[in-house]
């Protein structure tokens, strides 16, 4: 699938700011969301009952959709892990606050996981397709997977994001399957794919795989470049998440120690920050950015093994 | 490429087994009864967490309801199944609630209850029950979750027969999970939306609907799947649609344009035309909003020829993200038996529409496809066609 525009919320710059991946540094542990100013997106009125997941994604999604002037997308896909958890938060308090008396539905209302695509659904009056994909740090995976699948039913423009935001108080989960708990961050990356190239420049997602209880993770890596006819050597760039030692020097086996980069340096951990690798991938190959070897970086593999036993990767190269 | 169904499992009110579904849809008993933990007329589910946990023999550890039911079902349409190399398995499961259950017992009772090692254990993690019954049945590689509240448990059936056609999988467990989590039991109420009676689906004096809970689980295999499991399939999945109201985040839409599209576009993609089905498994909620506007896209969609159609949520309750894997598992009954199922408690036609529904289990029907409609918070509309082989 070809990836027509992109844009991503993160403890970053990222938004509208081309060429940011030049000038990251690495998460502090108290950083914070870099907000953009979200009245250019939504309207006061509606800004106000909508939780910060909300706020990322529709600022997110309207940036892809008006840098190429898409009036509407064919399908409308959702990964996230916690979904409107501040919601999910707020009406449990309401439950206890109630002692049993009326409560008021909003929170409620707004927590369903598929809230977000929803509520793009009703703020585009879009009636296409409309999926919420939920698999803890597969969801985005999962996600695009979907998106991949679109082709089948001749949907040809497809808006796929990643959101996640915290509930400190209910969401102290990490440490529970073997995550740490630093650098805990939130954010959204939306990307509009298709089947048919629109612009010379567009870069290509060229396959998706989420394997979950994964054996063997040089087996694994290996079979997803060979069903897609690429050498390791031929991959510029690896984008990795992982706290497990094997996993890293598995990967610098493969493909050598100088083409690995801990992308959560960058994104801080949650359980979608793979989008936020995709649209750091994307921004690093259009802007023509070396490796450490001097290479033009021209094809970049995302392989996601936040959660020990899961695995995600993505393939996005230049076609030009 | 066809897809067949080779496996059913169920658990709601009215039964811990397909089998024992049926049964009760056969006899006209519903499982809706004033519950003594929630005092509400509600579809629970006969088996505590501990009687499920004996019957898996599982090994100690927490498990949610979700979890829980989700594993009764899975297992019991895996049946005697087997992972092989040859056949590229996955898992797609569906659920509202997730671990929402176990958390509310910790966060209702108090952040500094000594709960809290199995708070932070059984989060809102919805992911985590398609895990467990991925562990249980040894499926690796693909497994996913779905959660568009009440359509999941269809969009996780369609969404597997869809990395079927696109040659990602062979054979896909597909189905959906949600217990009654107190969660949801005050957000309903906050919506008023409960029937204080046993629901009413398509009656004009309907009040509104009776949650339920359960879980259901289908296996779709591919004909290379076949060939080497050996199993007879069902029936056939035909066509699947998701399409979207955009009209409100929970009411639907006047004249059901989101659930009318779902179904015109299912039917295309079945290649069928409106009078080649022969039966409509319903949303029917028994809310007014829900029957009216279904009723609506429904004439919109047959016109003055409306097949024989029927909500069963007035057996099992309306059972969240697990309704779609249920009514999907009763459309194959229904094939299975040629029969159509019955819509309790139902007196007099929707006004507005005129529609009457089945109200009692009729055999020997000739039954070809039956088509199934499941809709959600978001404007999420979702059809599923079924058909006899």
């Amino acid at each position: 699938m070809y990836l027509l525009s992109s844009a991503s919320i993160s403890h970053q710059p990222t938004f509208r700011n081309k060429g940011y991946s030049a000038h990251l540094e690495d998460l502090e542990d108290d950083s914070v969301l870099v907000s953009p100013d979200y009245s250019a997106f939504i309207a006061p009125m509606e800004r106000r009952r909508m939780s910060i997941v909300l706020k990322m994604a529709i600022a997110c999604a309207k940036e892809c959709m008006s840098q190429i002037d898409l009036k509407q997308p064919d399908a409308i896909i959702v990964g996230t892990s916690m979904g409107c958890c501040t919601h999910t938060k707020n009406f449990m308090d309401k439950i206890n606050e109630s002692a049993g008396g009326l409560i008021s539905p909003t929170s409620f209302i707004q927590s369903t996981h598929n809230t977000i695509a929803g509520q793009l659904s009703l703020l585009l009056g879009n009636q296409s397709y409309n999926m919420t994909h939920t698999q803890n740090s597969l969801s985005f995976e999962q996600a695009l997977m979907d998106a991949f699948l679109g082709e089948l039913d001749g949907l040809s423009t497809i808006l796929v994001g990643a959101a996640d935001e915290i509930e400190p108080e209910l969401y102290n989960i990490k440490a529970k399957l073997g995550l740490d708990e630093e650098l805990r961050a939130i954010g959204a990356s939306f990307f509009i794919l298709s089947s048919e190239k629109k612009n010379e420049n567009d870069l290509k997602i060229l396959d998706v795989e989420s394997n979950s209880f994964f054996k063997n993770l040089t087996e694994s890596v290996s079979n997803f470049l060979k069903q897609n006819d690429f050498s390791a050597s031929e991959i510029d760039a690896i984008l990795y998440s992982s706290n497990k030692k094997e996993t890293i020097s598995e990967l610098q086996k493969m493909f050598g120690e100088n083409k690995l980069t801990d992308f959560q340096k960058f994104s801080g951990n949650y359980f979608t920050n793979s989008g936020f690798a995709l649209d750091y991938a994307r921004d690093m190959i259009e802007n023509g950015t070396l490796n450490n070897s001097g290479q033009t970086i021209k094809t970049i593999l995302i392989c996601n093994n936040q959660v020990p036993e899961n695995l995600g990767l993505i393939l996005l190269t230049r076609t030009v | 490429m066809k897809i067949f169904v080779t496996g059913i499992g169920a658990v709601t009110a009215i039964g811990n087994t397909a089998a024992e579904n049926l049964t009760n849809l056969k006899s006209g008993q519903t499982g809706i009864g004033k519950s003594l933990k929630h005092h509400l007329m509600l579809g629970e589910v006969k088996m505590s967490d501990e009687e499920i946990i004996q019957k898996l023999n599982l090994p100690e550890e927490d498990y949610s309801r979700t979890t829980l039911l989700g594993l009764i079902a899975a297992k019991e349409a895996w049946g005697k199944n087997k992972i092989a190399k040859e056949i590229r398995t996955g898992l797609i499961a569906a659920t509202s609630v997730g671990g929402l259950d176990k958390m509310e017992d910790y966060y209702l009772k108090g952040q500094n209850s000594e709960n809290k090692s199995l708070y932070e254990l059984q989060i809102h993690d919805n992911g985590r029950t398609a895990d467990s019954i991925a562990k249980y049945l040894k499926i690796s590689g693909c497994v996913g979750t779905i959660s568009t509240a009440c359509s999941s448990g269809a969009n996780a059936i369609m969404h597997g027969a869809r990395m079927m056609q696109a040659n990602k999988l062979d054979r896909v467990v597909v189905g959906g999970s949600d217990p009654l989590a107190q969660y949801n039991i005050k957000g309903f109420s906050s919506l008023m939306i409960y029937d204080q009676e046993i629901c009413k689906p398509f009656d004009e004096s309907r009040k509104g609907l009776n949650l339920g809970e359960g879980a259901a689980f289908l296996i779709l295999e591919n004909e290379h799947s076949l060939s080497i499991s050996g199993n007879k399939p069902l029936c056939e999945f035909a066509g699947w649609n998701n399409s979207s109201d955009a009209f409100h985040q929970t009411a639907s839409s006047p004249d059901g344009k989101g659930a009318a599209m779902a179904m015109i576009k299912a039917l295309e993609k079945a290649n069928l035309k409106t009078d080649q089905i022969s039966y409509v498994n319903a949303h029917g909620t028994g809310t007014g909003n829900n029957d009216l506007s279904e009723s609506m896209a429904l004439k919109k969609v047959f016109g003055e020829k409306m097949p024989p159609f029927s909500s069963t949520k007035g057996f099992t309750g309306h059972t969240l993200a697990a309704a779609g894997a249920i009514e999907a598992v009763y459309c194959v009954q229904s094939i299975l038996n040629q029969a159509y199922l019955p819509n309790l408690n139902f007196k007099n036609p929707v006004k507005e529409t005129g529609l009457i529904p089945e109200t009692s289990f009729t055999e020997n029907e000739n039954i070809e496809f039956v088509l199934s409609n499941s809709f959600g918070f978001g404007g999420n509309c979702t059809c599923l066609i079924f058909a006899k082989i």
